[in-house]
């Protein structure tokens, strides 16, 4: 018998007892929509954590931190310089496996243009910053070294100063405009973009509006804040403009860094580079052990695995509904042999094999977990609509085809395997008590 | 060559721990163009010796040989294949499936012969002609009275052109005038070259043939020719 009857046969079937179809199809109905959400969920967190994870700038980032000296060592403490440009320097020349070192001297003056001010804080980076730091350019240009050799008075600064400044024009346009720091001119060469997260962006799309006033300081902590609130100077600029005399015997060299930040060029070499940046900085800080090296290792496994937990979760509850539906599918199946078993005999007496009434209860199993399977990818839809509304994480949910697929085949094959049992059972049915059978 | 050999053909069941013959014995051969009778009262065996002859079960012990397929031991794939190409029934309670159309009705052999959909259509709307049923091909089983139903299920029995049509008490369910028109109809089928058996209580009936074998105890007791 061919699947093409089999499957009118099937058909037939389900429509003629559509409540009943129906009722067993529900417990695939709910998985297949349970394990599609779940698969949009995590990927929609997914993705947010690694675009997340790209902005702060990736694994390969790696922050020099000061760190508290132990007591034994304290005697030692005033020999170390700290974190200067030195050690910049020394990584910069002795480790080849460190693609980028930007070392950032800090401020806080008051930024105006405009008729607006407020106090921000200013950094004076070199050219490598914006590489280590992943910034993009919405318009203009980065700084460059020459900026930095010539103490260049020029900035770039991020999306949220421009609005600060000239809240109603285009970012894009404010290249070339001057703002003072402390009173000084500097010109603006480069505009960054705007640094949000998934559901900023969505909130502001929804809002329509491009003078979104939020500053970036809602709820929690803010990732993006130190990108968005950047006003970068050359780090020369800096130091002789703002930062000279502070203390007396400082020079652009020994001035203590406020932050050193670099990138690990190869991330197959990460232990071996963080070995020679130590080895380098012992050095330079003449033994003393008061620098450390902070990672975004831990943080992002520690996002890695709390995605794998919540997909691993969700994807259990969504197995288990589908196992309970196929239980389902089962029950029915059964009942309706039992109910056909007189139709079977009947099959069986024109020369039906065994096997053409096994595929004939498989193929209806399979339909009706199939047609459950695309309820269900209909309800995740509409599911997925409220929880973008309700919105339990910050990310968008993501269905993709490939959980879609997934889900089906994972309906149909609840199907198949509760269809087996039924399907045994109506194929060892024998011919004449089942003729017989009232 | 005989379209059936039996040869010292036994069926016992089990029913707990006692044994039942519900054939003793039979020995039986049906030639091609045959039209035989097998009466007895109720539990004599002969619906049991019928169920052997259409390949629906397997002796306990003895030889049959069924359209040159020896059967004393087949398996089911191989009966079912039997049924399918060489034997149509007729059942007093026609079991047609109600679900289906008369056309589908008379389909069903040649779906599981593996007959393509056009072909099988073609079949059966010219064996539903033949039996005067041209009419009513997209009717339900419901639809269609006690004789009409019974036609179906001769034409379904036709569709496949087996070579023994199998009548099992063909006329129980039907009045006096459907049933001679039926019995009819399996005449006709007889003149034109099918082998017939019918099973039947009713003598009467079995007197249309031209050869009765009479079943008592499991046993073939007496067989003449009206």
């Amino acid at each position: 018998m061919n699947l093409a009857v089999a499957f009118q046969t099937g058909l037939r079937e389900i429509s003629a007892h559509k409540f009943r179809s129906f009722l067993s199809m529900l417990g695939i109905v709910l998985g297949v929509s349970s394990l599609v959400a779940t698969l949009a969920l995590t990927t929609g967190i997914e993705r947010g954590t690694r675009a997340f994870m790209q902005q702060v700038g990736g694994l390969e980032f790696v922050s020099i931190i000061e760190k508290e000296i132990s007591d034994q060592m304290f005697e030692m403490s005033n020999l170390s310089p700290g974190r200067t440009l030195r050690d910049a320097f020394a990584i910069d020349s002795s480790c080849p496996l460190i693609s980028h070192v930007s070392p950032e001297l800090g401020f806080a003056g008051v930024v105006s243009a405009g008729g607006h001010s407020d106090r921000k804080q200013i950094s004076g980076v070199f050219p490598d910053h914006f590489v280590v730091s992943r910034h993009e350019l919405l318009a203009g240009r980065f700084l460059c070294d020459l900026d930095v050799e010539r103490g260049a008075r020029c900035a770039v600064i991020g999306d949220s100063i421009c609005e600060l400044l000239w809240p109603d024009d285009d970012p894009a346009a404010v290249v070339g405009r001057t703002i003072l720091i402390n009173e000084r001119p500097f010109e603006v060469v480069g505009v960054l973009p705007r640094y949000e997260r998934e559901d900023e962006k969505r909130q502001r799309a929804a809002r329509g509006n491009k003078n979104y006033s939020g500053r970036s300081s809602r709820r929690g902590w803010d990732a993006f804040r130190r990108k968005n609130e950047a006003v970068l100077i050359p780090y020369s600029t800096m130091f002789y403009e703002f930062r000279s005399g502070v203390l007396p015997l400082d020079s652009m060299e020994s001035a203590r860094l406020d932050r050193l930040t670099l990138r690990v060029g190869d991330l197959g070499k990460f232990r071996a580079a963080l070995e020679s940046v130590r080895a380098a900085l012992n050095i330079t800080h003449r033994g003393v052990d008061d620098y450390d090296l902070e990672t975004r290792e831990e943080w992002f496994d520690r996002m890695e695995s709390s995605i794998r937990a919540t997909r691993l979760s969700g994807g259990l509850i969504a197995t288990i509904s589908l196992v309970v539906g196929g239980i389902g599918i089962m029950n029915i199946m059964l009942a309706s042999i039992s109910e056909r078993v007189r139709e079977i005999g009947i099959r069986l007496a024109v020369g039906a094999r065994g096997a053409d009434i096994f595929i004939q209860i498989i193929v209806e199993s399979v339909t009706i977990a199939f047609i459950g399977g695309l309820m269900g990818v209909g309800a995740a839809i509409g599911l997925i609509k409220v929880l973008e509304m309700i919105a339990p994480t910050e990310n968008v949910p993501v269905m993709t085809f490939d959980a879609v697929a997934f889900s089906v085949v994972f309906a149909i094959l609840a199907g198949l395997l509760s269809g087996i049992y039924p399907a045994m059972r109506a194929s060892k049915l024998n011919p004449i008590s089942a003729l017989r059978y009232e | 060559m005989s379209l059936v050999h039996l040869e010292d053909v036994c069926k016992t069941y089990r029913v707990g721990d006692q044994e039942i013959r519900a054939l003793d014995g039979i020995n039986l051969r049906i030639e091609a163009g045959e039209f035989l009778s097998i009466i007895g009262p109720s539990g004599s065996g002969k619906s049991t010796l019928m169920h052997l002859l259409g390949c629906l079960d397997t002796p306990t012990s003895g030889r049959m040989e069924i359209c040159g397929n020896d059967l004393s031991r087949a398996s089911r794939n191989t009966l079912a294949a039997v049924r399918n190409r060489e034997i149509g029934f007729v059942f007093q309670s026609f079991n047609l499936l109600a679900k289906l159309d008369v056309v589908k009705n008379i389909e069903l052999p040649l779906v599981y012969a593996g007959v393509s959909s056009s072909a099988r259509r073609e079949r059966a709307e010219r064996v539903a002609r033949d039996v005067g049923l041209g009419d009513r091909l997209s009717n339900r089983p419901v639809q269609l009275s006690g004789g009409q139903c019974q036609r179906v299920a001769i034409a379904r029995a036709l569709v496949n052109n087996p070579r023994i049509v199998f009548g099992d008490e063909p006329t129980g369910n039907l009045d006096s005038s459907t049933g001679a028109m039926i019995l009819q109809m399996f005449k006709d089928l007889n003149s034109a070259g099918k082998t017939i058996v019918l099973v039947t209580h009713d003598p009467e009936i079995a007197a249309l043939s031209k050869r009765v074998i009479e079943i008592r105890d499991g046993r073939i007791q007496r067989e003449y020719a009206p």
